[in-house]
């Protein structure tokens, strides 16, 4: 209890009066159980709704349209192979013999540092263009939106085009982590390979894991 | 001089500020906690830098590390118009009471067979059941459950968007354009990309293209 009660200060003879009782009301159980009920809200609640990427994929096609299709031919481009026990590879250029592989990782010297030397062209006229952005009156409309085309303009003409390929073994969470560095990267033009991994690509992966 | 006499006092503490805050704070949590929805797996979704929030309204496709897939429609009015579709391609009996069951069910990973006999258990042995996932097959994609969750949930999903649409301009109330069913994926991170590639054929059998990728969430690197 955190009132002690004392019936101190009465009488003395005289005249009997009644007596004064107290007024007040013992609060400890309440506050017991509104901290009952605090603990148990803060136990429960989810704070942080989770986050979600966006992933557009294209519509099927016929077996017809996927015959007269062609593989895209990359020439200048990066293509990032994607394996079991979280591994990445990469090869710039077209896919041939004399494709040099090179193995590389998800921290930040690793592919983030590859994509970000490759991409330095757009990022630069990109950050340029956040450069004018923040000069111009948030109200002028008219010049945001003709900035704002600027930069899409500059993601199409960007030349980079990074392919993802995976085989296998590769985990959903290698994946949606490439697909993040693309983002912090702002790489304008990446594909996700559907078919996966060409034969010459499983090979030069053998060969790299050998030697 | 007269003697210096404390006066008696009860040492009482005047517990009334303190019951303040502690109920303003229950009321801020008890308003502001959004209860965690019941899993009948465990997903370690992968986390990334992306800061979109989940929509509102989603087609909620969990994908677990052993590729076992469970469905979930956040608005129960669609989920219990979807469930009926699949009653009627698949020839399954079940009774109003059993659809509306359903309707708050929570995700469910079963054929269309088992979820009636699924629905008589108990809320709490429902936990303990091992629920096989939504069956799908990637070379006859047309004739799979999977498949056909999907394709009417697309529908029903469009006809809702559409419904609230004219009811919103029919009253003349503003209408959130974004408010409408997606189709999100959570999908644990050491699941093999093949397997969660699998499932979204057959999603984009039924014509449904844009996914979001549920993630946890990460710092944002500095340039």
């Amino acid at each position: 209890m955190a009132e002690i009660q004392s019936n101190g200060g009465g009488g003395g003879g005289g005249k009997k009066r009644a007596k004064k009782q107290s007024t007040r009301v013992d609060m400890t159980p309440l506050v017991d159980l509104a901290f009952l009920l605090l603990t148990f809200f803060v136990l429960t609640s989810t704070f942080s709704q989770p986050k979600v990427l966006r992933m557009i994929f294209p519509e099927k096609l016929d077996e017809k349209d996927l015959k007269n299709m062609k593989q895209p031919e990359v020439k200048d481009g990066i293509t990032i192979l994607l394996t079991g026990g979280d591994k990445v590879y990469w090869y710039r250029g077209a896919l041939n013999d004399k494709a040099v592989l090179e193995e590389t990782d998800y921290t930040k010297n690793g592919l983030r540092k590859i994509l970000v030397e490759s991409n330095l062209t757009l990022l630069t006229q990109l950050r340029d263009f956040e450069k004018q952005l923040n000069k111009i009156d948030e109200k002028d409309t008219a010049k945001r939106n003709a900035i704002d085309a600027k930069v899409k303009q500059a993601q199409r003409d960007s030349k980079l085009v990074v392919l993802l390929k995976n085989d296998d073994k590769a985990s959903y969470r290698n994946v949606i982590d490439v697909m993040d560095e693309f983002m912090i990267c702002q790489i304008a033009k990446y594909f996700a390979v559907d078919e996966g991994m060409a034969p010459l690509e499983k090979k030069l992966i053998d060969l790299k894991t050998k030697s | 001089m007269p003697k210096v006499s404390m006066p008696r006092s009860t040492p009482s503490l005047d517990m009334t500020p303190m019951v303040d805050l502690a109920f303003l704070l229950v009321t801020f949590f008890m308003l502001t906690s959004s209860f965690r929805a019941p899993e009948p797996v465990f997903v370690d979704p992968p986390s990334s830098t992306t800061e979109a929030q989940i929509p509102k309204q989603v087609f909620l496709v969990t994908v677990d590390a052993d590729g076992r897939v469970f469905i979930e429609i956040t608005n129960p009015a669609v989920k219990e118009l979807v469930l009926k579709d699949m009653m009627r391609d698949f020839k399954v009996q079940m009774s109003a009471e059993e659809v509306k069951k359903f309707a708050g069910a929570g995700p469910i990973g079963l054929k269309m067979e088992s979820i009636s006999s699924y629905l008589e258990l108990e809320v709490n042995a429902r936990a303990k059941v091992q629920q096989a996932g939504v069956p799908y097959d990637t070379l006859n994609i047309k004739k799979s459950q999977l498949y056909h969750w999907a394709y009417n949930a697309r529908l029903r999903a469009h006809d809702d968007f559409k419904d609230r649409e004219a009811e919103a301009t029919k009253r003349g109330l503003p209408f959130d354009k974004d408010n409408y069913i997606q189709f999100a994926v959570k999908a644990d991170g050491n699941t093999k990309y093949n397997v969660l590639k699998n499932v979204i054929q057959v999603f984009r059998e039924a014509k449904v293209k844009n996914f979001q990728m549920i993630t946890g969430l990460e710092a944002k690197p500095k340039d």
